[in-house]
């Protein structure tokens, strides 16, 4: 027992000390779509911290503080993993929020350090949805293992964010 | 006509060398900055005046941390994955070596008159001293986890390296390149500055979101302001601090005297490496994610210009030359 609680403390330890580490280099990812449709309507639609469900691969959001800056949500994946995020800023007028991602678990989404942008812009019936994500790779020290690199945690955010456009612009398409 | 054009050239490169020295007897001129680009692996030289790039010339190793010279005429880049220290002649805009340092070379300072070059390494915690002319590492100073930005007092007795992970800034005696004692500050210190009179240095808390103000001589903490999200890196002009917040796209101006924050500038996404022009007219920030080195009036509190530069601008550590 003393020896299994040593063993945990040491694994602790060690993970304490992987979290506040990180790779040398930081990567960028930015994705976006065109929709026919207005400004406004799109932002409705994804402009809620609280409300993922515009997110083909989210299951459910749970959170508290509304759109208010510290806001935080957990996402439950339809894949079962969870992903923690706080709201940096909120800008309503220019239809854009900013959120960082709590110590992700690299099995659910191999990065570290992300941050993001979520915006809308356009006029009349057409609109372009930025995502933007800024983040570190999943393994924090040098010769990453391959599902833990930065080609990895690239292609990760990028499938996210194109599932999620990509969605995202078919249901406001079809539903007119 | 081409001739004469160029004679014409040569007589106005004459004159603005003969006005640079000048200059430089009474405050240090500077007219470029050196900007390094992460993700694209390059360094933009932007002509201050006209915020143009001049030139852009390839590092390679993913550039991250810079230092420039006394006399401005070598720029010193950190290329962490590539493991060097590439060394720049910053007049002929060419690289003139590469030397291997460590195993995650980050923070970059030179020493004001003995030609030694001090790079941090995040990896082994360490600071290598480099003698830039030979092309090898003089010495080494073991130092706390994960030193990032290194700053060397005015006069060049002391160094400093912010040890990220140990929350703490290490003094270094550069006489006998031996640590000599250590600071605590705010979590996860990222980049320090230190003042024209090495009075006080200054570091970004990423974890703690706050500056740490130290007093070198005391080794003392003598204050602590808080500012917006991930702070990482401080530039000084006048009574001013300006401190870059990469969440918050911004950056925080700490009134001196009081220690408090008069302002928040809004600037490009994840604002990095800045630094004032010592004549304190003007202050450089590097906006990593908008590819932008962007201008501000250290006074009237505004952005007054950009300049478009590669992709992913860190500038991590002094950039004008």
């Amino acid at each position: 027992m003393v020896r299994a609680l040593a063993l945990g403390a040491a694994l602790l330890a060690a993970l304490t000390v992987a979290v506040s580490a990180h790779g040398p280099s930081r990567q960028k990812v930015t994705e976006t779509v065109e929709i026919n449709a207005p400004p406004d309507k799109v932002w409705q639609t994804i402009g809620n911290f609280q409300d993922m469900s515009w997110h083909p691969a989210v299951a459910k959001t749970e959170g508290k503080g509304g759109n208010e800056p510290k806001a935080t949500r957990t996402l439950t994946l339809t894949s079962g993993g969870k992903i923690d995020e706080q709201l940096l800023k909120y800008d309503p007028a220019k239809m854009t929020y900013k959120y960082e991602m709590h110590h992700p678990d690299v099995k659910v989404i191999p990065v570290n350090n992300y941050s993001s942008i979520l915006s809308v812009k356009g006029e009349g019936d057409k609109s372009t949805v930025e995502w933007r994500g800024a983040f570190y790779r999943g393994f924090m020290n040098n010769d990453p293992p391959p599902e833990l690199n930065d080609e990895a945690a690239k292609k990760a955010v990028t499938d996210i964010y194109r599932s999620g456009l990509d969605a995202l612009k078919q249901k406001l398409e079809a539903g007119g | 006509m081409r001739f004469r054009l160029k004679h014409a050239a040569l007589i106005l490169a004459a004159a603005l060398v003969a006005a640079g020295a000048a200059s430089a007897v009474e405050t240090r001129h500077v007219s470029e900055a050196f900007v390094t680009n992460q993700t694209d692996d390059t360094l933009s030289i932007v002509e201050l005046a006209t915020l143009e790039v001049a030139d852009t010339i390839k590092i390679g190793g993913k550039p991250a941390g810079i230092a420039m010279s006394a006399d401005g005429t070598r720029a010193f880049v950190t290329a962490p994955e590539g493991n060097e220290l590439v060394v720049v002649d910053a007049l002929k805009r060419q690289i003139i070596k590469r030397i291997k340092v460590g195993a995650g070379p980050l923070g970059v300072a030179a020493h004001p008159t003995n030609g030694r070059v001090y790079v941090a390494d995040w990896y082994k915690h360490k600071v290598f001293v480099v003698d830039p002319d030979v092309g090898r590492i003089v010495a080494e100073v073991q130092v706390g986890q994960s030193p990032s930005g290194l700053a060397v007092t005015p006069d060049g007795r002391l160094l400093l390296s912010a040890d990220r992970d140990s929350n703490e800034v290490s003094v270094i005696d550069t006489q006998t390149n031996k640590r000599v004692g250590g600071v605590a500050v705010g979590e996860r210190p990222f980049g320090i500055t230190i003042d024209a009179a090495g009075a006080r240095a200054y570091t970004a808390n990423v974890g703690s979101d706050d500056v740490s103000v130290i007093d070198i001589a005391s080794r003392k903490l003598i204050a602590t302001v808080p500012v917006g999200r991930r702070p990482y890196a401080v530039a000084l002009a006048g009574s001013r601090a300006f401190v870059t917040n990469q969440y918050g796209d911004s950056v925080s101006v700490i009134d001196l005297a009081s220690s408090k924050v008069l302002k928040t500038i809004d600037v490009g996404d994840h604002p990095e490496g800045i630094e004032a022009d010592p004549a304190g007219a003007n202050v450089y920030v590097a906006c990593w994610f908008d590819n932008l080195l962007q201008r501000i009036d250290p006074v009237g509190l505004t952005v007054t210009g950009e300049a478009a530069v590669g992709d992913g601008p860190r500038a991590f550590g002094l950039f004008l030359r």
